[in-house]
């Protein structure tokens, strides 16, 4: 037999499919068994913490989270409590809140509020000088209140606790990369939705304890300022609304429940005392 | 958000990059296989037929590195999950073989045959979490020299 040399003609150790396709059919699979994943573990974390009574709350994450900020930047006397007594209680009652709540100061430049799980509500000094009347402190307080009443505090912790195993299944590997986005992005949308659902039960909070919401879109207005052109793509992936959106929304709703927007008080009365 | 545009430039750059690459791999292997296709090469003990009186013979090898481009990780990481043919890998590994024979076919121009070609395997770099980065492929021989 002599030997002939040869090349085969057609190469059949390699696949000849279109690499781009097969992304997109693996992509398009997974994503949408992680997408219903989520979405059913989701709704099993809010219905969990719809029934974490708020001692229950309490008991797991007293003082938990008072770590997370240092105790020398934290003012719990002074003027947080007249804050607390002149403003923040009668927000709670109308918001239905009978448990107790500590409100915090912190001396920090930073323009935030928080709710963390447990019973604390942070409130840092470069909001309350960002706000120019007691209104506009009283919606961001009452905003935070809401999201203890709405237990948004204690989902966003289940979520995130859901994410981070469904990423570390998901994410053995380079898929990582991909996972990490598409989770900041669920976990932003859901945030969104319930930051507008806490602005709304912040405004009727407001409407209740002065009778009308002017001073509501205070924080927003100072915040658009600040802001200037913020990228419109990144806004996806951010975990509050457009201020710009927001700001218009409280109109919307301020309009079709009647709420009026009258004058404000300033916020020196709590400096005065 | 950062870390979005790094995957998807990376993403790109492995594509787009990598499949080019790839291409102009493949064109210069095929060229490669057609001008050295007369150097009769097998993995029989034996010369295959009579070549009469061998002059010499000595080792040859041929070794080729090479790496996975990003864009490829990526559904290698994906198709692990489900299993199945890891198709991103196989020109990987073909254009690897292929090269390393090539390598080893150009080192001895003169040789009338090689003889008990073997081939070798193996990952040399593993990535972050044990990823697969590149593969080396060791082509070994022996070449025979004919008398006239």
């Amino acid at each position: 037999m002599e030997y002939q040399p040869g090349l085969p003609e057609h190469n059949d150790n390699i696949s000849h499919k279109h690499p781009l396709m097969e992304f997109a059919l693996l992509l398009g699979g997974l994503s949408v068994v992680a997408f219903v994943v989520y979405l059913l573990l989701g709704l099993a974390v809010d219905l969990v913490a719809e029934h974490i009574s708020p001692e229950q709350e309490l008991q797991w994450f007293k003082r938990n989270s008072v770590d997370v900020i240092a105790s020398s930047m934290l003012d719990h006397g002074g003027e947080a409590k007249r804050i607390d007594s002149a403003l923040f209680q009668g927000l709670k009652q109308c918001l239905d809140v009978d448990y107790p709540l500590q409100l915090w100061l912190v001396k920090s430049e930073k323009v935030n509020a928080l709710a963390v799980p447990g019973d604390d509500v942070f409130v840092y000094q470069g909001l309350v000088d960002a706000v120019q009347s007691e209104n506009g402190l009283a919606f961001v307080l009452a905003h935070e209140i809401a999201h203890f009443q709405q237990r948004d505090h204690l989902k966003g912790i289940g979520r995130g606790l859901i994410l981070a195993s469904l990423m570390a299944v998901v994410g053995m590997g380079d898929a990582a990369a991909l996972a990490n986005p598409a989770a900041a992005l669920s976990q932003a949308q859901y945030s969104q939705s319930r930051e507008s659902s806490a602005d709304a039960k912040a405004l009727q909070a407001l409407a209740c304890h002065y009778g009308h919401v002017g001073g509501a879109t205070e924080l927003f207005d100072a915040l658009l300022k600040q802001e200037g052109k913020f990228a419109e793509f990144g806004h996806y992936f951010a975990t509050h609304p457009k201020t710009q959106a927001r700001i218009e929304q409280i109109h919307t709703w301020a309009q079709s429940r009647g709420y009026g927007f009258k004058e404000t008080n300033p916020l020196s009365t709590f400096d005065g005392i | 958000m950062i870390e979005l545009g790094i995957f998807l430039t990376l993403f790109c750059l492995g594509f787009f990059v990598g499949s080019y690459a790839e291409k102009q791999h493949y064109k210069s292997i095929v060229e490669r296989e057609q001008k050295f296709m007369h150097l009769v090469t097998t993995s029989s003990k034996r010369p295959v037929g009579d070549i009469g009186a061998v002059r010499k013979t000595h080792l040859v090898r041929g070794n080729a590195v090479i790496s996975v481009d990003y864009f490829k990780r990526i559904i290698a990481g994906l198709r692990a999950i489900v299993g199945g043919n890891v198709s991103s890998y196989e020109t990987l590994l073909d254009r690897s073989r292929r090269e390393a024979i090539l390598r080893l076919k150009e080192s001895c121009p003169s040789a009338s045959q090689i003889i008990n070609l073997r081939i070798e395997t193996s990952s040399v770099f593993k990535g972050a979490k044990d990823q697969t980065g590149s593969v080396e492929i060791l082509a070994y021989g022996t070449a025979i020299y004919a008398e006239k």
